[in-house]
């Protein structure tokens, strides 16, 4: 039986399969060129990849997120992309049919994919068992077999996110692995929940190139978190013009940078600005919430507050300040030189009066 | 006597274990167990109060948007601040919104599997060319050997449906009801930033001024989701429930405690007094007294539960939680709440009859159905009819505000945290009465407390011995395979589980918070 034979098979025609490879790259912000590339990739592995998807201390945001997704559909992610052999939010099967689920596609070549964070430690196992066992266990039975993983959102990734702040000894993949001495690479892909177009654009990108893509420093796809959300924030001419926004009641005000509402976007790389939320309906920034620096290690502890006033955001580029500096030195790296960019900011007259006091 | 476990119980939100003990092919024992916690309430003491409306956003990634509803009420109230009546309707649409996905998506998704033979898609006979393209898209899922994530499953049974033209519509529906839970959170998210974890709501009000264009875009979505609730799920729910599973529906199985709590939402006025759902108490199932909820009834046990027992009283308020996981017979993360000390149901079929609208009360009348699992499955399906319907009502008040000069969204006055405060969050999460409760002192989070739907009705036993509502909704139902549970999956489903939102706990000794502190 010949590739597109098998295609055919699975319920899925030609021309709607390059459609969905088509809509899948442009959606994602991948280049064209791999649309030929993946679609014959994937006819060739076609067999839809087994997945086995894990949720650990979590909410089901990400899935709930994965399944945003209009372009493609919702049905066409899990029963035309995927093969998804354990997924406890969508599975037919429970108790011990979903056990024996797992247990066979773990015999596979199969993708894992995290949700969620783990206890860190053995003496806190309890706080999260699945089917009698600590998850712990089953991520680390799991990850060592998979042929790549997938740590989704902010929980399982590094930092492990708002429960990375608890009590219970939460941690994201990377670091139970770590824990564990075992050298296996993670792909985390944070934010709070998972953005539809990195999950799907990851997996697809893995299944063409059977590899990894460029990752940076924190093991992100350099395609979806490699700029910073402030150089890319519709509000940046406000910014540099010293408009920020103090009520949100003001339609003068409405598309004022956020900065005094505790926005996080200079320290913070994604593609939001870019690529909106839930088929491009909106996005935190446009709605007038500040971002909460979701996809970045920091969040939530080291961002906390969140909508305070950070006053050293508050700064209108002298010059041309470079984000990425702020970005580095309210992340602590260096406080040097700041107070003279504040300075020259305050005297060149850019923060309003009422701005200023509000600041003190 | 055999003893039954599910766990991972699937097809709910979080983690659950069901044990039940079976005599005669009936349970007669059961206990229900949460065993995920992640203690984000203990986390949130001494912090800025405006960060709990973002943290406990995400209890939840399903219920999308309760949490962070629930807890701007009790901040609002905390801080004193009155949310202008743009806030207040943009809230509701945001929320409304979300009961729009989560409750067909509830049906289709993760319980309809539970009574319907996929395998007889393979068998329709009928010349419909969308269900011949659904039976075409199944057949080759089977011819390839790849049916996952529709296999494997508990085996089809008694009341399983496999009527080849029901199976192909219900499948159809499945997939159509796919794309329209995203397109529902996709309505959410034009006010709410996104969906799930939506970032506008904020103590005082919301962010998100709005644009005509958007109101516009709100409404035509809003049309096609009236549709597909009137014509579609409405249809199946009663097609089913009034059909193949009229048996499961008369005898009432999964019937459970009979009291009923809705503690109201959605304010259709500034002032609070027209609520959408109405707040009620229902007792020892007399439909015909309706009691007004007292805040002051609602206590938490934790005989049963992994925590010591509490020092300082058992009101949300005042108790506090200690992890105790040694501690003898406890058995589950959940506590157990209760009303005048007695364990109650929360949820559409506690709303819909605190407030029994005529259309679903003949429903029930004519059918003679019972309360239990299909009875909630068509309390939840016609309250999304309601829903929908009286969404028109608020985006064309929306619009009308929004032509007015003084259009406000936010409190402005009421930003800044306050010295002191308190105040509670009542409100109707899709899967019931969830209340926040929140205490201020030296303008930082003294203490945080969530009582949630799941808590509600998925408690343990109380001090008294007394089970859950859905430990006592299992009690009787049949189990004549062993092998083969899938009527406790049924009624237990039939609830909604959320378990990440059911546990939560305060651990002062461990609490760390780490500052982040910028120097000048």
């Amino acid at each position: 039986m010949g590739n597109f034979d098998l295609l055919k098979v699975k319920g899925v025609s030609r021309r709607d399969f390059m459609k969905l490879i088509a809509a899948t790259t442009a959606a994602l912000g991948l280049p064209e060129l791999i649309v030929p590339q993946a679609a014959n990739a994937l006819e060739q592995a076609l067999k839809k990849p087994p997945v086995i998807w894990l949720e650990g201390m979590d909410c089901t945001g990400c899935t709930e997120s994965a399944i945003s997704t209009l372009n493609p559909s919702p049905a066409e992610l899990i029963l035309d992309m995927l093969s998804i052999r354990y997924h406890e939010t969508i599975m037919a099967g429970s108790g011990h049919t979903s056990e024996e689920a797992y247990q066979e596609a773990l015999k596979e070549k199969f993708v894992l994919v995290v949700e969620g964070s783990c206890p860190g430690k053995e003496e806190q196992d309890r706080f999260c068992m699945i089917g009698g066992r600590p998850f712990r266990k089953i991520l680390l039975e799991s990850a060592q077999k998979a042929q790549v993983i997938l740590a989704i959102g902010s929980c399982a990734s590094e930092g492990a996110g708002i429960p990375g702040a608890c009590a219970s000894g939460a941690v994201g993949v990377a670091e139970i692995l770590r824990n564990e001495g075992i050298n296996k690479p993670v792909i985390n892909l944070p934010c709070c929940p998972v953005k539809p177009n990195t999950l799907i654009g990851t997996i697809l990108y893995y299944l063409t190139y059977q590899k990894a893509p460029e990752l940076d420093a924190q093991n992100r796809p350099v395609a979806f978190y490699g700029s910073l959300l402030h150089d890319n924030c519709p509000r940046r001419g406000h910014f540099e013009s010293g408009n920020f926004l103090t009520d949100w009641n003001d339609p003068l005000q409405k598309e004022y940078c956020l900065i005094l509402k505790g926005c996080k976007g200079p320290k913070t790389y994604t593609d939001c600005a870019q690529v909106w939320w839930n088929d491009n309906a909106n996005f935190c920034i446009n709605a007038g919430s500040p971002c909460s620096g979701c996809s970045e290690k920091d969040f939530y502890d080291g961002f906390s507050p969140l909508y305070a006033k950070q006053e050293i955001f508050k700064l209108p580029g002298v010059g041309q300040v470079n984000a990425d500096t702020v970005g580095a030195v309210i992340g602590g790296a260096a406080a040097v030189g700041l107070g003279a960019h504040l300075i020259a900011t305050a005297a060149s007259g850019r923060l309003s009066k009422k701005d200023h006091k509000e600041d003190v | 006597m055999a003893k039954v476990v599910i766990d991972p119980l699937t097809r709910i939100e979080g983690h659950l274990r069901v044990e039940v003990e079976v005599e005669n092919g009936k349970v007669v024992d059961a206990h229900v167990i949460g065993t995920m916690y992640r203690g984000i309430e203990a986390m949130l003491r001494g912090r800025d109060p405006r960060d709990a409306t973002y943290v406990t956003e995400r209890v939840c990634g399903v219920c999308a948007g309760s949490h962070g509803w629930a807890s701007s009420l009790a901040l609002d109230k905390a801080y004193g601040a009155n949310v202008p009546a743009g806030g207040r309707l943009i809230r509701n649409l945001i929320l409304g919104a979300m009961y729009l996905h989560d409750h067909p998506l509830h049906f289709y998704h993760l319980s309809a599997l539970d009574y319907i033979d996929v395998i007889a898609v393979a068998q329709y006979q009928g010349k419909d060319p969308g269900l011949l393209a659904v039976k075409d898209k199944i057949v080759k899922l089977v011819t390839a050997g790849d049916t996952a994530p529709l296999t494997p499953r508990y085996k089809p049974d008694a009341f399983s449906v496999n009527d080849p033209e029901l199976v192909t519509m219900a499948v159809a529906h499945y997939l159509k009801a796919l794309e329209m839970q995203a397109k529902a959170k996709k309505m959410s998210a034009l006010f709410a930033g996104k969906q799930p974890h939506q970032s506008s709501i904020v103590v005082g009000g919301v962010t998100m001024l709005p644009s005509i264009g958007v109101v516009e875009q709100f409404r035509s979505m809003l049309y096609e989701q009236l549709d597909f609730i009137e014509k579609t799920y409405l249809q199946d729910v009663l097609t089913f429930g009034t059909g193949p599973l009229l048996p499961l529906a008369q005898a009432g199985v999964g019937g459970g405690s009979p009291n009923y709590l809705s503690y109201g939402g959605f304010a259709r006025d500034d002032a609070g007094k027209d609520m959408f759902f109405k707040a009620g108490v229902i007792m020892d199932g007399n439909l015909s007294s309706i009691k007004s909820v007292d805040e002051a009834k609602i206590t938490e046990d934790v005989q049963y539960s992994w925590y010591k027992a509490s020092a300082n009283g058992k009101t949300p308020y005042t108790e506090d939680t200690v992890p105790d996981l040694d501690k003898k017979g406890a058995y589950t993360f959940v506590k157990a709440p209760r009303y005048d000390a007695k364990p109650i149901e929360v949820g559409p079929l506690a709303r819909m009859l605190v407030m029994q609208p005529k259309g679903l009360m003949d429903i029930i009348a004519k059918y003679n159905i019972k309360p239990g699992a299909v009875a909630r499955h068509a309390a939840r399906a016609y309250e999304t009819l309601l829903m929908a319907k009286d969404m028109f009502n608020w985006i064309d008040a929306l619009e009308k505000e929004m032509g007015s000069k003084e259009f406000r969204i936010h409190d402005t006055d009421h930003w800044e945290a306050p010295a002191t405060g308190q105040g509670a969050g009542m409100v109707e999460a899709p899967r019931g009465a969830l209340g926040h409760f929140i205490k201020v002192a030296d303008h930082k989070i003294e203490n945080y407390q969530m009582v949630v739907p799941t808590t509600w009705n998925f408690s343990p036993r109380d001090d008294k011995g007394v089970r859950g509502p859905v430990e006592e909704a299992l009690i009787g139902v049949p189990v004549p395979d062993l092998e083969n549970p899938v009527n406790i999956v049924r009624v237990v489903r039939s609830y909604d589980p959320c378990l990440a939102c059911a546990i939560h706990l305060i651990h002062p000794e461990t609490n760390q918070i780490k500052k982040f502190q910028i120097g000048w």
